[in-house]
């Protein structure tokens, strides 16, 4: 299947999405653009969930220039709003409350499924990887998400609820071509638990792209709201950190085919 | 100095020793897109890619990437993989120093500027010079007013802004160009200077080529090494056969003669470079099986294409050839005795070079109407060497012809070119593959390798038909007013 963006730029962009909250978007998206930099990759990682935890992780100021309407306006530019992290190959475009009114802003642009896609183009031949965080639900932002995004890197927890807002999402996308490729993956998998193994096993099995490497439910991943950045930069060798690479060499192989 | 910006906000890492390799091809492709690539040396081993307002990219690596292959698949590989090429990548300098690193952090503890200071820098394996101290201010993107502050902070205690960060410095410094080598086809004419004058600035600005690739070619650094040692030799003899009565006969004759015979020593080792390059082009559409039956030609072509190098690397440090370079350059540094020049060495060399660029071309076009669909393969040859001729030619001159009619014309030509290259290439590489079948039969290759044999020399025989079957078209689009009248526009303005 065609990405929206075939034939735009250099930058392959991804989204860590899911219409559930709370599955680890974020922490995944902070923590795969740490694996990506550690392997070559200049990333933008471009928080969009008004939250602002992404932004908060990497330590920048949760601040969009002239707010959200200024952002996605007809003139808006990430250019202005881009930060560097403390890893020299991940800049941020940070988010702020101003994000909840995202939805609003882009319902009135002339193209809001596009609108996200427009504004990374500028800066397209700048990075190798945009990583989208997002917030959840699907709403006018997912739309303009799946409008953007080559592919969508979904966050699921080994339980039946989440298991089904996955299939939710790829009926959604199915009949929405072009729709960006879907890597689903186990999210805070608690091995010492049957069920979850289980459920991770049969993911695995049934439901085509599943990625095979499944992030752990571990405290060093909470422990990034104390430290404030990616596990690989404060806990290097934990395995949770091994997972994130791991991850990243799953989506990379499809990525770049 | 750290006692300043410590007082200032920052923080100093303890100092580590690191080497930093700056890496490039022989001719800087990296450079001359603005890109850096380095080679960090300190707990580990580190790949840096940078340039002007580019986010840098780094990667660990376990030892000094030397071919594209070295590097893994990915985003880093594949900025570099279009420019660099085949081309080998290269230490151009080689720096030491002392370095600490400060980081400036805000009150949420983010990182708003960097310092390094560099201390006690020195190019590795170049006379110790002087050994002084730097100090780098990084400006962290999204915080630009920070590092203005630092710099002031700086610039009021005396410090003095550079131009230059401490390897380009050291580069400088030290007499290192790391612009690496970049080979011209032409050097600067004048239409009215004497012949002997130009004819001989072009020889000698091949003669610069033919050295600056030589060892590289004997090494087998890379393949480019070879492919612009045998471009310049082959100019030299287009340009010497061009240089008739200007060139005195007796230095004429016998440069025409060594150079005949050293370029022909490097045909055999660049046709099985050329193939070996070409193999997954040619093999992949066979599919992987066919692939996988063809192992034992690719490993007996690279066994020829090893036995042709050796070949060739004696040839290059052979007497011969070392006498024959050392003969020529001194004919073109040493003083020419004006008395005793051939008649046409004094005239003004735009007229003897536009009339022998015209000559080239009516042969060309005489030839080519000459050529139909039951020509033989060997007259379709000579044809492309006389293009090839004409183009260097047209090349090793290109400065006294007015650039926009000579682009055109080259550009027609270089697609009759084209057509033609794609065709001798198959006829080399269907021969070559023939001459491989009884010693592969000898050696016990499986039924599977002979059909895929059988495979890959029917595809390469379908390229040389199709290129055959274009020729009509390509030539005729060559052979046409508006290239004539190209043409006689650049020749017009060189011999008046």
């Amino acid at each position: 299947m065609p990405s929206p963006r075939e034939g735009t730029g250099i930058v392959k962009v991804l989204a860590t999405y899911s219409i559930k909250g709370g599955v680890g978007k974020t922490t995944t998206a902070v923590n795969l653009a740490a694996a990506a930099a550690a392997s070559g990759s200049r990333v933008l990682l471009w928080d969009l969930d008004p939250q602002g935890a992404a932004t908060f992780f990497v330590r920048v100021k949760p601040r969009v220039r002239g707010g959200v309407e200024r952002l996605v306006g007809k003139s808006g530019s990430l250019e202005a709003n881009i930060r560097a992290t403390d890893d020299s190959a991940v800049h941020i475009v940070p988010a702020d409350f101003s994000l909840r009114h995202l939805d609003l802003a882009l319902d009135d642009t002339k193209h809001p499924t596009r609108r996200l896609a427009a504004l990374l183009e500028p800066i397209a031949d700048r990075y190798d990887v945009a990583i989208l965080d997002c917030p959840p639900g699907i709403t006018l932002t997912s739309e303009s998400v799946f409008g953007a995004a080559d592919a969508l890197i979904v966050p699921t927890i080994p339980t039946t609820l989440s298991e089904r807002t996955l299939e939710q999402l790829t009926d959604f996308l199915a009949e929405r071509p072009p729709a960006p490729m879907v890597l689903p993956f186990t999210s805070m998998l608690d091995r010492r638990k049957r069920l979850q193994r289980d459920t991770f096993a049969r993911l695995m099995t049934d439901i085509p792209g599943f990625l095979p490497t499944a992030i752990p439910n571990a405290s060093v991943i909470e422990q990034m709201g104390i430290e404030r950045s990616p596990v690989a930069a404060f806990a290097p060798k934990s395995p949770a950190a091994s997972a994130f690479a791991r991850l990243w060499g799953d989506i990379a192989a499809r990525v770049w085919v | 100095m750290v006692a300043l910006l410590t007082d200032f906000g920052f923080l100093f890492g303890d100092p580590q020793t690191v080497t930093t390799t700056l890496v490039d091809t022989f001719d800087g492709r990296l450079r001359r897109a603005g890109l850096r690539l380095e080679l960090r040396k300190s707990e580990q081993l580190e790949l840096v890619l940078s340039g002007d307002d580019i986010v840098p990219a780094r990667l660990t690596v376990e030892r000094a990437p030397s071919v594209l292959a070295d590097l893994p698949r990915g985003p880093f590989r594949s900025r570099i993989a279009e420019l660099i090429d085949v081309r080998a990548l290269a230490p151009r300098l080689r720096v030491r120093m002392n370095c600490s690193t400060g980081v400036w952090r805000d009150s949420t503890d983010k990182a708003v500027s960097i310092a390094e200071l560099n201390e006690g820098a020195r190019v590795l394996g170049r006379p110790d010079g002087e050994r002084a101290t730097t100090i780098e201010i990084h400006e962290v993107p999204g915080y630009a007013k920070q590092a203005v502050r630092v710099r002031e902070v700086l610039a009021g205690v005396g410090l003095v802004e550079q131009d230059h960060d401490t390897l380009e410095r050291c580069a400088v410094e030290s007499g290192v160009d790391l612009a690496g080598f970049k080979g011209s086809a032409t050097v600067p004419l004048d239409p009215q200077m004497a012949a002997i004058d130009g004819f001989r600035a072009v020889f000698a600005n091949l003669a610069v080529a033919i050295s600056a690739n030589w060892q590289g070619a004997i090494d087998q650094i890379d393949p480019k090494f070879l492919h612009d040692l045998r471009i310049a030799l082959r100019r030299t003899r287009t340009v010497l056969r061009a240089a008739t009565s200007v060139v005195p006969t007796d230095v004429s004759t016998a440069a025409a003669e060594g150079f005949a015979w050293l370029a022909g020593a490097t045909g055999p080792s660049r046709d099985l470079d050329v193939y070996l390059l070409e193999w997954e082009h040619y093999t992949g559409p066979l599919g992987p099986e066919a692939v996988s039956a063809l192992a034992p030609v690719r490993d007996l072509l690279e066994q020829r294409c090893r036995d042709a190098h050796l070949e060739l690397e004696q040839t290059l440090q052979s007497d011969r050839a070392v006498e024959l370079i050392t003969e020529w350059r001194a004919w073109l540094t040493e003083p020419l005795d004006r008395a005793d020049l051939p008649r046409r060495a004094e005239r003004p060399l735009g007229k003897v070079v536009a009339k022998r660029i015209d000559r080239a071309h009516s042969a060309l076009v005489e030839a080519g109407r000459m050529i139909d669909p039951d020509t033989p393969a060997e007259q379709v040859h000579e044809l492309r060497k006389d293009a090839k001729k004409l183009r260097y030619l047209i090349e090793c001159f290109g400065s006294l012809l007015p650039d926009k009619p000579r682009k055109r014309y080259v550009k027609h030509l270089k697609a009759l070119q084209e057509n033609l290259g794609e065709h001798q290439d198959a006829e080399v590489h269907i021969a070559l593959l023939r001459s491989l079948t009884p010693e592969l039969e000898t050696a016990g290759a499986g039924a599977d390798t002979m059909v895929a044999i059988g495979q890959l020399t029917e595809r390469l025989n379908q390229t040389r038909i199709a290129s055959r079957a274009e020729f009509a078209e390509r030539f005729a689009d060559y052979d046409s007013h508006r290239t004539q009248q190209a043409l006689d526009a650049a020749l017009d303005a060189i011999s008046s």
